[in-house]
């Protein structure tokens, strides 16, 4: 009995040595000049990641939102339909492919950035605020607080692109400006504190839409390998 | 004049009433609402609408589309009517992540009717083509599988990665009912895996954009999968036949030769069998034939005539006059044995048979003779004789029982005084097989007169035996005849001394080791084993 105690200790331990490594989808940083011991992702790889990340990001919110108009907001179709005053309308963003394809890389990825860099403060209330109903907690609060957990990460991610895209020359250094800690400061404007949770709900559905699309846009111009 | 001017005032409302009239009977009034207003994406870069018209009216009914976006305030007209009841939106007028909300009227001479409106962004009413082309490939061989193969709708743009298609299959036996689905991502083929085979297969394909509705299914494709045979199964089929031919021939043989492969498996057990014994004979039971069979026909074992023999058969058990230079222990045992009349002798086979049966017989006589009989055939391993007989002889003290290692015959002299109690006279034999001797002096000298003139005549006094085994007799000047009969002997003896197998060899009947001085039997010797 005691060699059998024994043994599932130890096993116990190696578990908590091997198994406590945390895994997030950014586990493998980008190494810079290729140091030892970093596992250096291709630029095409890169982005099927944050691609991948943003259709997990806009089918969670689409979950979300249709949870909500299903819960609140039975009847659909109504002539007297809040208005769509996106917090995120002062964006100018392409509506369409040949508008898309047109713009800039640079542009564009200012514009994906700016994006995502509006709605990290809006979603986080959102949870905030989504605790209080408890029909909805029982629903979708896992969603509510994943969703902003993953428009960090997706900002992180689209960063290191874009660092990779500066080190490899497609990028030129004028998007910079935009990752410094200002401009967080900057876009504190409070106008997505007047928006309904309903309204929020819709406007994120569709701007994680649009940096899903831009980023593939993006990514077949800039690397068009198999995919496109 | 009146009737003209009247005719004038009535003109006007009698057309109305006419055309009051003639509107009663047509029913005509405003359009019909349009119904069921719809529109779809197939490509997420253009968009059209659809309608139904609204009941009749009457009149002549116009429809117009009127539709707007989301951020502009002016109100638009379909661009493109291009087929009847139904709008088409060009790329330019495309714009997607812009809500867009479309109307339709429907207006005759007597008014308009309008559509309920219809509000939708454009990422919402994507709904791509059904594939098109769609092929099957059933690939013959060891694994029999089946390739599907399509191509995307013609309408969209893969190239700009604006648009990510997954797909759909479905597959199911044309006699089942259940179809079986599998998803391929981006991938325009598709491979089935364990098909059966000699039976029709029903396949479709449908397709869906990014997260939107899947396309329809296309039509269905069939596909036979032909029931081949395999190859392996031929080369197989003729392993075994082959394989069969040495099998068939082994049968044939083993079905011809049965009699001798039985003989060899199993060797014939010889049934109980006696010679000279017809087995059916004895099943028909008749006692006659059985007491024929069992007796006449047996051949026993050829008995010497006893009536020739006068041998006196003493058990030399005496330690003191040993004539035997063997160890003391080692006695051997020579039975005593009383000639008797030839009456006695047709008692010989059952008194052998009874010998057979007990080792010690109840009649001593026949005991006796029974074994001297055996003896001269052969030497038994062991004789008993009972006590009684061996206290009667002389010179005898203890029971003897040894086994033969020489067997022969020797005789002892006589001891003279004795010669008269050791003949007795048969008198009669009764039923039991009893010899009943007479107590008669027997003139032993008549008798033994001419038996011991005869033995005298036949026997000789051995003088010596010298080393080289060789017996020298002395001449016996007793009786007359005697010299001759014993030069006869000599003679005989030195006859065998001649014969180089006499020195040393016991066939002589006479054991060296026993010859001291004694008598040599004259007669052939017996079958010595």
């Amino acid at each position: 009995k005691s060699t059998q105690f024994f043994s599932v200790v130890s096993v116990a331990l190696l578990c908590l040595v091997f198994c406590s490594q945390p895994t997030s989808l950014d586990a493998a940083p980008l190494c810079t000049n290729a140091e030892a011991g970093c596992h250096v992702l291709s630029l095409a790889n890169l982005f099927d990641r944050v691609i991948q990340h943003s259709a997990r990001m806009h089918g969670i919110s689409n979950d979300l939102h249709s949870e909500f108009e299903l819960y609140f907001l039975p009847s659909k179709n109504q002539i007297g339909r809040v208005s769509r005053n996106c917090h995120t309308s002062n964006i100018l963003t392409p509506n369409g492919k040949e508008n898309a394809q047109r713009m800039a890389r640079e542009e564009l990825t200012e514009v994906i950035l700016k994006l995502l860099v509006a709605w990290r403060d809006p979603l986080w209330h959102f949870h905030q605020s989504m605790t209080h109903f408890h029909d909805f907690i029982d629903f979708s609060s896992n969603k509510s607080l994943k969703m902003s957990d993953m428009v960090h990460e997706l900002r992180k991610g689209v960063q290191k692109v874009v660092e990779k895209m500066q080190m490899l020359g497609i990028l030129s250094n004028s998007v910079s400006s935009l990752m410094s800690p200002e401009a967080f400061l900057a876009s504190g404007s409070a106008e997505w504190r007047l928006m309904k949770d309903y309204e929020l709900l819709y406007c994120f559905r569709r701007d994680s839409n649009k940096v899903q699309n831009y980023l593939k846009i993006l990514k077949c111009r800039i690397v068009p390998e198999d995919g496109c | 004049m009146v009737c003209a001017r009247m005719v004038k005032h009535l003109r006007l409302p009698l057309l109305l009433l006419l055309l009051a009239l003639a509107a009663e009977c047509n029913s005509m009034s405003k359009p019909g609402k349009p119904d069921k207003l719809g529109c779809r994406s197939p490509d997420k870069e253009t968009f059209f609408c659809w309608w139904t018209p609204g009941s009749g009216g009457g009149l002549p009914t116009v429809h117009r589309l009127y539709y707007k976006t989301e951020g502009r305030e002016t109100v638009r007209q379909c661009p493109d009517y291009h087929t009847a009841h139904s709008c088409f939106f060009s790329k330019t007028y495309t714009s997607i992540w812009v809500e867009y909300t479309v109307i339709v009227e429907a207006s005759n001479a007597l008014g308009n009717t309008s559509s309920d409106p219809l509000t939708f962004d454009l990422m919402d009413i994507v709904k791509p083509y059904a594939p098109e082309n769609v092929t099957l490939v059933v690939s013959i061989g060891d694994n029999p599988h089946l390739t599907i193969q399509w191509h995307t709708p013609s309408n969209i743009d893969t190239k700009s990665g604006w648009v990510t298609l997954k797909n759909q299959l479905r597959i199911k036996l044309e006699k089942s009912k259940i179809w079986k689905n599998y998803t391929s991502d981006t991938q325009t083929h598709f491979t089935i895996y364990n098909i059966e085979l000699g039976v029709v297969y029903m396949v479709e394909v449908r397709c869906a954009i990014d997260n939107s509705a899947w396309s329809e299914w296309t039509n269905t494709t069939f596909v036979k999968v032909p029931n081949f045979p395999r190859t392996d199964n031929s080369f197989w089929i003729l392993v075994f036949s082959l394989s069969l031919i040495p099998l068939l021939v082994a049968m044939i043989i083993l079905i011809l030769k049965r009699k001798t492969v039985k003989k060899y498996i199993l060797p014939p057990v010889p049934g109980p069998k006696i010679r000279g014994v017809d087995v059916q004979l004895l099943k028909s039971g008749r006692s006659e034939d059985v007491i024929n069979a069992m007796l006449l026909n047996q051949r026993f074992p050829v008995v010497m005539p006893w009536k020739d023999q006068n041998e006196d058969y003493l058990i030399v058990s005496d330690k003191e006059t040993s004539y035997l230079p063997l160890e003391k222990n080692k006695i051997f045992i020579l039975p005593v044995a009383i000639t008797l009349d030839s009456e006695v002798q047709s008692k010989e086979t059952s008194e052998v048979d009874r010998f057979l049966k007990d080792s010690e017989s109840s009649s001593e006589e026949s005991s006796e003779k029974t074994k001297s009989s055996q003896l001269l055939t052969k030497c038994p391993s062991t004789n008993v004789l009972n006590d009684e007989k061996a206290n009667q002889l002389k010179g005898v003290t203890e029971k003897i029982i040894q086994p033969f290692g020489i067997s022969g015959y020797v005789d002892i002299p006589r001891h003279e005084h004795t010669q008269e109690a050791d003949y007795s006279r048969v008198n009669e034999v009764n039923s039991d097989n009893i010899l009943i001797t007479k107590k008669e002096n027997v003139p032993h000298t008549l008798d033994t007169q001419g038996q011991e003139g005869g033995v005298l005549d036949d026997y000789s006094r051995v003088k010596e035996v010298n080393s080289d085994n060789t017996v020298f007799l002395e001449k016996h000047s007793d009786s007359v005849n005697a010299s001759i009969r014993a030069k006869g002997y000599i003679d005989w003896v030195n006859q065998k001394a001649k014969s180089p197998h006499v020195t040393g060899h016991s066939e002589m009947g006479v054991c060296p080791q026993l010859v001291g001085c004694g008598y040599v039997d004259t007669f052939p010797p017996p079958a010595v084993i």
